[in-house]
């Protein structure tokens, strides 16, 4: 399980996390939502160890993130391509695995595995800088889970990737949570939330406006239903909270009915009515 | 230590992956110490000023007299001392050459028509061949001021014994008495100028003269100075420096490299290894160290089995590992401060550069001012050439190796901990 308590950062004037509470448990997906600057990328970096906390704290399954037996368990996948475009996939690999103490009669294995789980076997001898930007994407995903982690953070990962390669990485993050992986995933794409995570905490301004499942987000925070009704009566359109119950009633009061629309809330929804803004403004 | 080499493997790869640094690494020094050896080899022409130190084993008036002479010319900056230092001056490169006057200097110096000329041994600075011309030549024009212009020139001298003595035939002014002395005195003065105008060993320079009075100076080099210490060739000077080119080129290159680790963001996956802040500043460390050996000992193999130089092996590794441990260090520093690859690239171009130019990398420091030649002392860059010279033709003793050695360790020390204490892993 991974809990935070409270985590503080400040950069100066900037308070990049404000008092972020959470728990994950073991083989969720969990959702960091929140648009570009509001702390995803700074709690991320608190929960790996990679830079402290001003104030608060994170346990690992009971570990410090910055202990050694904690960083054998941790898989970071950074924003930025986090390789060495000069050499081969396959030296990049042996390379970071390498940092891992993995013992020498399982080093190809695991590499073959992480080259084959990304779809990129084919291309494990090739340079990096030949590849397009979303087998860097996915080689960035493969570097991170050759010594097999627990706690995969995955900060933006689908950033600038085209729709195939975006939808591979998608595959594999549902694959590694069948392997019971704990995966904290950091988004501005409400859809990718909304797809892939079994809990969202939604944060902005380094704070954390809510957290849940999405079902959970979406009936507190989502509003209601948008229905709208074509009929011999005219156009309707209603809010709507019970949408089947309301649909029922207004069908019996029309003879002949042309076209249903009905809008249920989204992630993008809640984001709105939790700070009257678009996520993506 | 497994994690610290895999860095190091991993920062060697990408070193040759990348062919621009390879050439500037390992070619440019090599194409640089080539041409510059080339160039040293002709004549490169003269220098004004050069600094000599003076012996004067005679103490006469006219050795004294002779001293004076060479401390007022232009040509020379004169330290007068003793024999002993005075070689020891030389032998370190703190002189271009040294002068002594041996005993009975004073009375070769007095006879113009009997005798020897006054014997002056000279010892030039190996390193220095292209001066050695001009030296003498300095030399010889102070010793010609001994005689008056019209001697020093046989041919002009035996016209003027011509026109002399057929002047005395037609003069009638002169007394009997004094036309019969000088027509019995001149015309054998004559005889034993043309003599001398026949003879193979006349008046050639350096050569075997020692019985005619005539020479200004009789220069003998003290040939086992530079037998014992002296470079064989020009390329004992120019792959020193040329390996001080391919350590900058190291350091630029790995400064870099440490703060592209940041920019790319493959720091943040070192940090959340279970790899300490020490192995990774370590394996970055051992990377430069390695690279800098290896190129080093490139250059020394071209050296001595293409261009013939030849070394004292532990005193090259001495030199080597000292200067390596300094350029390690400074390299740290020099990654501490940037936080960009542009701004590394260009405080440290802008250091090493003006360090190279003062330190002897660029314009050997014999022609560079005094004032320059002081700052020099401030720039590691003298220190690992001095270190590189010491163990191929300065015969620097263990001790006086410890000298340029010992502040390579400290500079790169200082440094080193002084880089790793700033530099931020995390700031990516």
């Amino acid at each position: 399980m991974i809990q935070v308590e409270s985590l503080n950062k400040r950069f100066g004037n900037i308070h990049a996390v404000r008092d972020v509470s959470l728990k994950i448990h073991p083989g969720q997906i969990f959702g960091l939502l929140g648009p570009n600057g509001a702390g995803k990328s700074t709690s991320i970096s608190m929960m790996t160890g990679l830079i402290d906390a001003d104030s608060g704290s994170v346990s690992l399954s009971g570990l410090k993130p910055q202990s050694k037996e904690a960083r054998h368990k941790i898989g970071l996948i950074p924003q930025s391509i986090a390789l060495y475009e000069e050499l081969t996939a396959t030296d990049n690999l042996s390379f970071f695995a390498s940092l891992y103490d993995i013992p020498k009669n399982q080093l190809q294995s695991r590499m073959d595995w992480a080259l084959d789980f990304v779809g990129l076997k084919d291309r494990a001898t090739d340079r990096v800088s030949g590849f397009s930007g979303g087998m860097k994407r996915r080689l960035n995903l493969a570097a991170s889970l050759l010594h097999d982690p627990d706690f995969i953070f995955m900060d933006e990962p689908t950033a600038g990737v085209d729709p195939q390669s975006r939808n591979k990485l998608f595959d594999n993050v549902l694959e590694l949570k069948e392997l019971g992986k704990t995966i904290i995933y950091t988004t501005h794409y409400m859809e990718e939330a909304q797809k892939l995570c079994d809990q969202v905490g939604i944060i902005d301004h380094g704070e954390l406006l809510a957290l849940g499942t999405v079902g959970e987000l979406l009936k507190q925070h989502g509003g209601d239903t948008q229905v709208s009704i074509s009929s011999d009566r005219g156009v309707k359109e209603f809010k709507s909270s019970d949408v089947s119950n309301d649909l029922i009633q207004a069908l019996q009061t029309s003879d002949k009915v042309y076209d249903i629309s009905v809008n249920s809330p989204d992630l993008e929804a809640v984001f709105l009515n939790l700070t009257g803004r678009q996520l993506r403004d | 230590m497994n994690k610290i080499v895999a860095l190091m493997k991993k920062d060697i790869k990408l070193l040759f992956r990348d062919k621009m640094a390879v050439f500037f690494t390992f070619v440019f020094p090599l194409v640089f110490a080539f041409i510059f050896g080339s160039i040293f080899s002709g004549d490169g022409g003269g220098s004004k000023a050069l600094k000599v130190a003076v012996v004067d084993l005679d103490q006469t008036e006219q050795s004294q007299q002779f001293v004076k002479s060479i401390e007022e010319a232009d040509e020379f900056t004169v330290t007068l001392t003793s024999e002993e230092k005075a070689k020891d001056l030389v032998r370190r490169g703190k002189r271009v050459a040294y002068f002594i006057l041996p005993e009975g200097f004073g009375e070769d110096y007095k006879g113009v028509f009997s005798g020897s000329p006054p014997e002056i041994l000279v010892g030039i600075d190996p390193s220095r061949t292209a001066e050695a011309g001009y030296l003498e030549g300095s030399l010889m024009k102070l010793g010609i001021n001994r005689f008056e212009q019209a001697f020093s020139n046989p041919a002009a001298m035996t016209e003027q014994l011509d026109a002399s003595i057929a002047q005395i035939e037609e003069s009638d002014d002169i007394p009997q008495e004094w036309k019969s002395l000088l027509n019995d005195y001149l015309p054998k003065m004559k005889e034993l100028t043309e003599l001398d105008m026949g003879s193979e060993e006349g008046f050639g320079f350096g050569d075997d003269g020692e019985a005619n009075p005539m020479m200004p100076l009789k220069v003998t080099k003290q040939e086992e100075v530079v037998q014992r210490s002296g470079p064989k060739n020009a390329f004992s000077i120019t792959i020193p420096q040329g390996a001080i080119w391919a350590i900058m080129g190291c350091v630029i290159g790995f400064a870099i490299s440490l703060v592209q680790e940041k920019t790319l963001g493959t720091m943040n996956r070192l940090i959340v290894a279970p790899i300490s802040r020490t192995q990774i500043v370590a394996g970055k460390a051992l990377g430069c160290f390695t690279a800098q050996i290896a190129v080093v000992a490139l250059l020394f193999l071209v050296a001595y089995f293409i261009l013939g130089v030849r070394f004292n092996f532990p005193k090259l590794v001495l030199a080597a590992v000292a200067s390596g441990v300094c350029f390690v260090g400074l390299m740290m520093f020099f990654a501490s401060l940037a936080k960009t690859e542009r701004s590394v690239a260009g405080i440290t171009n802008a250091f090493l550069l003006m360090m190279g130019m003062v330190g002897g990398a660029m314009i050997p420091l014999f022609v560079m001012p005094g004032w320059m030649q002081a700052i020099s002392n401030f720039s590691p860059v003298k220190w690992a050439i001095v270190a590189f010279e010491g163990a191929i033709w300065r015969n620097f003793s263990y001790t006086e190796m410890m000298t340029p050695v010992l502040i390579l360790v400290s500079i790169g020390v200082v440094a080193f901990i002084l880089g790793t204490r700033m530099v931020k892993l995390e700031e990516a």
